[in-house]
């Protein structure tokens, strides 16, 4: 068992390793050295809570500060089907959620990859890019802050000023169902258009120029040029801008208490504010807790998935 | 007609109308012309909002797209009606005019009958309210406070965490990235693994467990009876820890590029004697410059754009810049200037960094987003 250890490592250290398996160790000593002051935070305060979370989902912890906890078995689990008054909250959330993931993974492409488009054919202009990138400058909180005042429906600036033009005749509404729904992916995703350009970009800038030039050369348009030379060699930009828009766009917040989802706005309660309300504030900790692992951990599974992927076709 | 699986690309190219030249031409002007509104577009948000937060609540309904002129006050106004109009405090009327707070003044009570009864000139009481008009936000904003604390304490603890949070995550990302670098043995494949789950776990699934987890060692909640330095260094304490904790994007970042420098340097700075510290400290640090400004620029709007922790970790009084810009709107929810005011103040110090820095943060950007 030792043995055949020492022996793979010292296939690994390079052949070289005869004699110095007494210095590799001391490497391997050096690099935990090294590795430990930040890995051992990390794992305290990334892995471990789940390994706390775990005996808790099958109690009925009510807070933190909770005197009594009770197991409770599975009821946490089952109440999705069982308990009317979680249902109530879970689906109309989730319903939401599933349409603002929908919409914001739109705008990764109707801005993110069009601009990178655009960039890559004028060539890069840092002046643009400095403009572009400059609402991930804003806070998710002032995002959802701009969205009101801008789209207010007695104050909006932008209600206001197109209707000034003409644009529309009746104001849209932030705190309406639709308004809600179509405007904070919007704004969203104007948050992140520098960075999904980025992503984009760079995917683009990575392609061998031979095969742009060559397809220039044969007579292909730029339809053709985009299908068949320009996208199948991006496609671990692609999967790296799904990851992201995915796992970020399920843990929306920020923008959402900005549009009053924590008290007035019930439209904006999405998912993670829901997780938060029952932590935080209505004393339902336990099944918050276990709704957000039946919601995130099939997504963090498909976004290692999506990682390796990503990876494999990088290299 | 779209290309979809299978594409015709003519032997011959055709030639119809433009020439490839021309139609590359008018694609780049296309091009420009997209971009040119589409930045327009990104503008406009922040220039309506700067107008809004000099716009009073009673004139929100209409369109501004400059300062308002600030209009005249009537001495037969109403301090009551003035008072909705304006988001007027009284304390700050008493206190800008000399009057003394504990005079009681009626809703009904016209500005006329004020300036009567405490001999004040009408002159003084007109300039009041035309810098009121106007600052009211900006003025309540930067010279009030808010649960025992004010906006300027608030930006100096978040630009404390921001600058403290930086430097210990690039100082404890470059160690990692040197144990990390080669990536040869399966330990250190394991470590790597582990710290790009990060990047697909996100922060509300931990949330609950976190804070757990720092009840144990710090007893953070409840105690807001008992505030004190210990408790407020704690609970900064804990918005750092979480900063620093290593990200996905700084360990891939720094392993690469410390695994791209020379063995051989290595090798011979241990041979004339430096210990692995001095290797890393005099001879990897100056190296690393471009995964340094990478790192930081990609990480600074993040931390300082931080809201969720500190809203969950931070007493009222010992807050950040975005929960206290959160718990200024909710206290002043009618104050659309105020509002405005603070999210547009909470935005600045950002911007101006990334104006004055905007080649770090283009280049560090691109330089990061090929690492992923």
């Amino acid at each position: 068992m030792t043995s055949t250890q020492i022996t793979q490592k010292e296939r690994i250290e390079g052949g070289t390793a005869r004699r110095s398996s007494a210095l590799a160790r001391r490497r391997i000593l050096r690099d935990w050295l090294f590795i430990l002051p930040q890995f051992s935070l990390f794992v305290l305060l990334t892995i471990v809570p789940f390994i706390v979370a775990i005996p808790i989902l099958f109690t009925d912890m009510a807070s933190f500060t909770d005197p009594t906890v009770a197991p409770v078995g599975i009821r946490n689990f089952t109440a999705l089907f069982t308990d009317p008054s979680v249902q109530a909250d879970y689906f109309p959330a989730l319903r939401r959620t599933l349409v603002f993931v929908a919409l914001n993974y739109m705008t990764v492409y109707l801005f993110g990859l069009t601009l990178a488009l655009l960039m890559f054919e004028v060539g890069f202009r840092g002046g643009f890019f400095t403009i572009i990138y400059l609402p991930l400058m804003v806070s998710g909180l002032a995002v959802g802050y701009m969205a009101v005042m801008l789209f207010s429906r007695e104050t909006g600036t932008a209600n206001l000023l197109l209707r000034q033009l003409g644009l529309i005749r009746n104001p849209i509404d932030i705190y309406s169902p639709e308004g809600t729904a179509f405007i904070l992916p919007l704004l969203v995703g104007w948050r992140y258009a520098g960075y999904n350009m980025a992503i984009f970009l760079s995917g683009l800038l990575s392609i061998p120029n031979e095969t742009i030039e060559a397809s220039i050369v044969d007579g292909a348009n730029y339809w053709q040029r985009l299908w068949q030379v320009y996208f199948p060699q991006m496609w671990p930009s692609f999967i790296l801008a799904t990851t992201m828009c995915l796992i970020g766009s399920f843990a929306v917040f920020d923008e959402l208490v900005a549009m009053g989802a924590l008290y007035v706005n019930p439209e904006a309660k999405l998912l993670s504010i829901l997780f938060f309300t029952y932590g935080f504030q209505v004393n339902r900790l336990a099944m918050g807790m276990t709704l957000a692992v039946i919601t995130f951990v099939p997504l963090v599974i498909l976004g290692v998935f999506l990682q390796r992927l990503q990876r494999k076709l990088q290299y | 007609m779209t290309a979809t699986s299978e594409v015709r690309i003519p032997p011959v190219q055709r030639r119809r109308g433009l020439g490839m030249a021309g139609r590359r031409r008018l694609l780049r002007i296309f091009a420009l012309t997209v971009m040119l509104i589409y930045s327009a577009l990104t503008l406009f948000p922040f220039y309506a909002l700067f107008v809004r937060s000099f716009v009073s609540t009673r004139d929100a309904a209409q369109l501004h797209l400059w300062i308002p002129e600030a209009a005249e006050v009537s001495m037969d106004m109403q301090v009551g009606n003035l008072g909705v109009f304006y988001n007027l405090d009284m304390a700050v009327l008493k206190d800008a005019l000399g009057i003394p707070q504990e005079e009681f003044l009626m809703a009904r009570t016209t500005l006329r009958q004020i300036s009567e009864r405490y001999n004040i000139p009408e002159e003084r009481i007109q300039n009041f309210f035309e810098g009121f008009y106007t600052f009211n936000g900006w003025r309540t904003l930067l010279t009030g406070s808010l649960y025992g604390t004010t906006f300027w304490a608030a930006l100096g603890r978040t630009l404390l965490i921001t600058a403290i949070s930086l430097t210990l995550v690039i100082i404890l990302s470059i160690f990692t990235g040197y144990g990390l670098s080669g990536l040869r043995r399966r330990d250190q494949m394991l470590v790597y693994n582990i710290y790009l789950l990060q990047m697909v776990i996100p922060a509300m699934l931990i949330l609950l467990p976190q804070f757990l987890i720092f009840q144990w060692f710090f007893s953070l909640f409840p105690g807001y009876s008992e505030p004190g330095p210990v408790r407020w260094v704690l609970q900064w304490l804990a918005i750092i820890l979480i900063n620093i904790k290593g990200t996905a994007l700084s360990t891939m970042i720094f392993t690469s590029a410390i695994s791209a420098v020379p063995k051989e340097l290595e090798d011979s700075a241990s041979i004339d004697g430096a210990s692995s510290w001095q290797y890393v400290r005099y001879i990897l640090l100056p190296l690393l410059k471009v995964p340094i400004v990478s790192v930081v620029v990609i990480m600074l709007p993040l931390i300082y754009n931080q809201f969720l922790e500190p809203y969950v970790y931070l007493d009222p009084s010992n807050t950040t810049l975005l929960p206290f810009t959160q718990s200024a709107v909710g206290q002043f929810s009618t104050n659309f200037q105020l509002i405005y005011s603070a999210i547009l103040a909470s935005i600045v110090p950002l911007v101006l960094v990334y104006l004055l820095f905007r080649r770090f943060f283009v280049e560090g950007v691109m330089a990061g987003a090929i690492k992923g």
